[in-house]
């Protein structure tokens, strides 16, 4: 336990000093504020940088809060998990490469605590983030749109929650495994492309880690069919759970691999 | 011009506060840091001129991590 208190400790040092405590919500709340409000404005931004003939009219679509948060959801998808892989791809891989691997890895370590405090440093600092994001999102689409009930909203941030420490696991996981560079594109291949092919292909089925946030955005309208959204969260916490083995397993394994 | 008259300022501030910290750090940990991936001035042009992306993009790319 102790072990794990002062990995925990050397982790958050790191990340502060690094500044990745800063910059990611930052990166986050940045999207949750323009999200609505690009919306809200988009007339005058069309008046002012669209060059419209004189009396164009055009049919603006009407937004409802609930499309609001959910768009804002839709930037998060990409250049969220864009901003969470590209930050987060060296955790561990990198600690190999550059030397600080070789001053734990002397020591009598349990990989479990290693990965553990690494897992729950990333995975605060990204958890803290989307929540300020949704937060700053909801607020001001409470300002600029209408209201979007507390209980939806926390049942739709609570259920995506899940789908960010899964996103957090694969990038740590596959940082453990392989180079920087290999874990970027693996975690980006699974997260990214991975989710594409499950919205093309995925009306065949309808429990996958892939489709959480889809029922999290039902959760704003209505509810999400309960018996796949249980099963979905079901399937992803136990993917969590053999990915943390499998980083555990790698980074042990991988332990020798790191520069003198 | 005019169509930005109808804006209420107070509302969109926080957008900018919140580029303006994120430029303001990334220039604070520039002069701080030893080495950075690439010319350093080149890395303080990106992050002053790029909108949002230039601090992010040093952050990311240009901290050289060691």
């Amino acid at each position: 336990m102790r072990e794990l208190v002062v990995l925990f400790q050397k982790e958050w040092r790191e990340n502060t000093r690094n500044f990745k405590i800063l910059w990611v919500p930052l990166v986050f709340i940045f999207f949750g504020l323009s999200e609505p409000l690009t919306s809200y404005y988009l007339p005058q931004i069309l008046d002012a940088v669209g060059n419209m003939p004189e009396g164009t009219t055009f049919p603006m679509p009407e937004f409802t809060p609930a499309q609001v948060i959910m768009a804002t959801m839709g930037q998060y998808q990409f250049i969220g998990m864009l901003v969470l892989v590209l930050a987060f791809m060296g955790t561990i891989s990198r600690e190999r490469k550059n030397g600080t691997g070789t001053l734990i890895y002397v020591r009598p370590i349990s990989y479990l605590n290693y990965f553990l405090s690494k897992w729950k440093v990333v995975g605060m600092i990204a958890l803290m983030s989307v929540w300020l994001g949704l937060l700053t999102s909801w607020y001001y689409t409470g300002l600029l749109f209408g209201k979007v009930e507390a209980s939806d909203f926390f049942a739709f941030a609570g259920t995506y929650s899940v789908w960010i420490l899964f996103v957090v696991t694969i990038v740590l996981a596959m940082s453990a495994w392989l180079p920087t560079g290999g874990a970027a594109g693996l975690s980006l291949l699974l997260i990214l492309i991975v989710q594409i092919v499950d919205s093309l292909l995925g009306t065949y089925w309808t429990i996958s880690p892939w489709k959480i946030s889809t029922y999290a955005t039902q959760w704003l309208t209505g509810s999400p069919d309960s018996g796949d959204f249980w099963w979905s969260i079901a399937i992803t916490i136990l993917a969590i759970i053999a990915l943390m083995i499998f980083g555990v397993w790698m980074s042990k394994r991988n332990a020798s691999k790191t520069k003198v | 011009m005019e169509a930005l008259q109808g804006l209420s300022w107070g509302i969109i501030a926080p957008i900018f506060i919140i580029q303006l910290i994120l430029v303001i750090v990334a220039l604070i940990d520039l002069t701080k840091i030893h080495q950075t991936n690439g010319p350093k001035w080149v890395w303080a042009l990106v992050i002053i001129f790029i909108n949002i992306v230039g601090p992010i993009a040093y952050f990311i790319a240009g901290r050289k991590q060691a």
